[in-house]
């Protein structure tokens, strides 16, 4: 039977159910308005302080103050749009990435390590940035931008759940 | 009173601590002296004035210390849990290893060791340290004698042995899988190793030559020969240039075989090990647990595979790829005939058929398309880039020309890439297959993956492909299925990793197909 309705229909992987923190697009926001700050101070200097000033230069400044607006609007909704994740009683599952999507599973069993990871904006916002490794190299699954009372627990309800099951199985 | 350590590591059997073999005594001051030759020569000739000699002798003289105090303190015991390691003198590291945890025992001798009939042995865990520290999880005991190699292989091994029978004499036996064959040196020369020493070799001299103000196309022979070389029409310089190229390559490709793989001999013996040693001068000896078995990698770079060649390597927990030390440690059969490779793999994985000669799945035509403009693509936009620098009388015109002849290659790079795609599911092994150049078919255990991870790129989204990463604590860390159709893929990540993505899964109507995955 299931060869059957496999040849009428097609498997779609739906996304994780839940969403990260709202106050995470404020997170990202001031990220990017501390790097733009950088790249426009430089460029105003470079400008502003020197006699004869090449075109090219002033025009990336131009470039640069259109951009910074349009990043700071879109970048942070669009990423607040694809950040997703879950975890069941059998796996977490996140999916992340811009123009190269990516969705990773892992199984509970397999979890060696959960860490939390606070930086100071994260502090300010009440974020808190989940590390879930296995012992593949291919790479930790990472959940950015949780509230900080779910992040820790999630890390504590993640730490018992793989504490009891022994070994990781490698 | 008992010393602190004593109380921390309180066995319950007093077990003797052994200590590296003094006879490195004689080696270890020799070869760092060697190492620090540099150093004291910088210090000594370019130093001008008494304080930078004396830092150079200085730093000389601690190296050295170093080395002999590394030999003289480090201790180590095998207790019935861990493997104890102590060593330093002023600042003092004692590291233990859970026993269960040790994968593979790594015996190497190289021509220093071979001197006295010593041995350095890395016992290797499955981790990977992350961020612990470089080889945080391994043990390198440089060097034992030759016998005490033997018998921590064998305890740290054999575990399962030991536990039933204590007597020594119970002799393990040994099945003989794969042993050189003379006629395989026919394949070295398609392995193009000597490539890489003759590029190394070149680039030595050319270093060499440009720090002390020689050209050596300005003296002796080079300069002869470049100067009729200038004579003679530019085709044949090109062609005799090849040839002698050809030979050399040939010439030291065969030289690396013998070097490397001489006296290579795979057995497998009865506590459910591997063992595979191997080489003329550096010999090495690495053993596998077959319970760590995670799969088995076969390789066909393009000249071999011309010739039905190929190499095998163990998939195994322990055993990662790419690390100096590490490198080549998961070697199961050096370039041979691929029959024999099937062989080997046969006896390895211990099925009653070899997963990678099962016939694969294709992937979708839509993966054609990518293979070949991501190939002619990446040709053609160096081709424009060279115009651009010649155009600007940056370059001559020569590099763009040849850039242009290369596309047709490229097209048949990307078309036959295309052509060794290929995908399956057999019994509880995942096969994958991909590349061109360095063709790999690699056959991974499903117990051994430790997740899935799915990608899709922006070009992948819109011809409705994606790529499925297969996570596994061993080997290169993870292993991919290129370019696989969404609902194929899907259904083999389900295979792969039974029930994790299963509640994750929906079932639609081809016609009501959206954009999310």
């Amino acid at each position: 039977m299931n060869e059957e309705t496999s040849a009428t229909t097609v498997l779609r992987l739906r996304p994780p159910k839940h969403q990260v923190s709202r106050k995470a697009m404020g997170y990202w926001a001031v990220w990017a308005a501390v790097f733009w700050l950088i790249v426009l101070t430089v460029q105003t200097v470079i400008v502003t302080t020197s006699d004869d000033a090449p075109t090219w230069i002033t025009v990336t400044l131009v470039i640069s103050c259109v951009l910074t607006p349009l990043h700071l609007l879109v970048m942070p909704r669009w990423r607040y749009r694809i950040h997703r994740w879950e975890v069941t009683g059998e796996a977490v599952y996140t999916q992340s990435g811009w123009i190269k999507q990516q969705w990773r599973l892992a199984p509970i069993s397999r979890i060696q390590t959960v860490d939390i990871e606070r930086d100071p904006v994260e502090q300010l916002f009440g974020l808190a940035k989940l590390t879930i490794t296995t012992a593949s190299a291919a790479g930790p699954l990472r959940i950015a931008g949780l509230d900080r009372a779910q992040a820790l627990a999630l890390a504590d309800e993640l730490t018992s759940a793989t504490q009891a099951i022994r070994g990781d199985a490698t | 009173m008992t010393a602190p350590e004593d109380v921390v590591m309180a066995a319950p059997v007093d077990v003797p601590w052994h200590r590296l073999d003094r006879r490195m005594l004689f080696i270890r001051p020799v070869l760092d002296l060697v190492k620090s030759l540099p150093v004291l020569f910088g210090a000594l000739i370019l130093g001008h004035g008494d304080s930078w000699q004396w830092i150079g002798v200085a730093v000389t003289a601690l190296t050295v210390l170093a080395g002999i105090s590394h030999v003289l303190t480090s201790r180590y015991r095998i207790t019935a849990e861990q493997v104890e390691w102590h060593t330093g003198l002023l600042l003092r590291k004692d590291r233990a290893i859970p026993r269960d945890r040790i994968r593979t025992v790594d015996v190497t001798s190289e021509p220093k060791h071979r001197l006295f009939k010593l041995a350095a042995v890395r016992i290797g865990t499955g981790r990977h340290s992350h961020g612990k520290g470089p080889g945080g999880d391994e043990l390198l005991l440089d060097a034992v004698s030759l016998d005490e190699a033997q018998r921590l292989r064998t305890t740290l091994l054999h575990r399962k042995a030991v536990v039933t029978a204590d007597e020594p004499a119970v002799e393990s036996s040994e099945k003989l899988v794969a042993a050189i064959d003379k006629r395989w040196l026919r394949y070295a020369p398609f392995t193009l190793s000597g490539l890489a020493v003759i590029g190394a070799m070149i680039a030595t001299v050319y270093h060499f030559a440009h720090e002390l103000h020689f050209d050596p196309v300005e003296y002796g022979p080079l300069r002869s020969l470049v100067a009729r070389s200038a004579e003679a029409p530019t085709w044949l310089v090109v062609v005799l240039a090849a040839v002698a190229l050809l030979v050399a390559v040939s010439l030291l490709s065969v030289g690396g075989y013998v070097l490397s793989f001489w006296n290579f001999r795979l057995t497998r013996e009865s506590e459910g090990t591997l063992h595979v040693r191997r080489g003329l001068i550096t010999t090495r000896s690495v053993s596998i647990e077959e319970d760590r078995l995670r799969g088995v990698e076969v390789k066909q770079p393009l000249p071999l595979r011309a010739v039905g060649g190929a190499r095998c390597t163990a998939i195994a927990g322990g055993l990662w790829e790419g690390k100096s030390a590490d490198k080549g440690g998961g070697l199961l059969l050096p370039p041979a005939p691929l029959a024999r490779v099937h062989e080997v793999v046969d006896v390895v994985l211990g099925e009653d058929y070899d997963p990678l000669t099962v016939p694969l799945t294709r992937h979708p035509r839509r993966a054609l398309n990518r293979r070949l403009s991501r190939a002619v693509g990446g040709v053609a936009l160096l081709a424009v880039a060279l115009f651009l620098l010649s155009w600007i009388d940056f370059l001559p015109d020569w590099p763009w020309q040849v850039a242009l002849v290369l596309l047709p290659v490229a097209a048949v790079v990307g078309w036959d890439r295309y052509r060794n795609l290929g995908h399956t599911m057999t019994g509880r092994y995942l096969v994958t297959s991909y590349g061109s150049l360095d063709r790999t078919t690699v056959a991974l255990r499903r117990e051994g993956i430790t997740g899935i991870v799915l990608e899709r790129s922006f070009f992948q989204r819109r011809a409705g492909l994606i790529t499925l990463v297969a996570p596994i604590a061993a080997g290169k860390g993870s292993y991919n299925v290129l370019d696989l159709g969404e609902s194929d893929g899907l259904a083999l990540a389900d295979q792969a990793v039974p029930g994790l993505l299963t509640p994750f899964l929906t079932r639609v109507h081809p016609q009501l197909v959206d954009e999310s995955l």
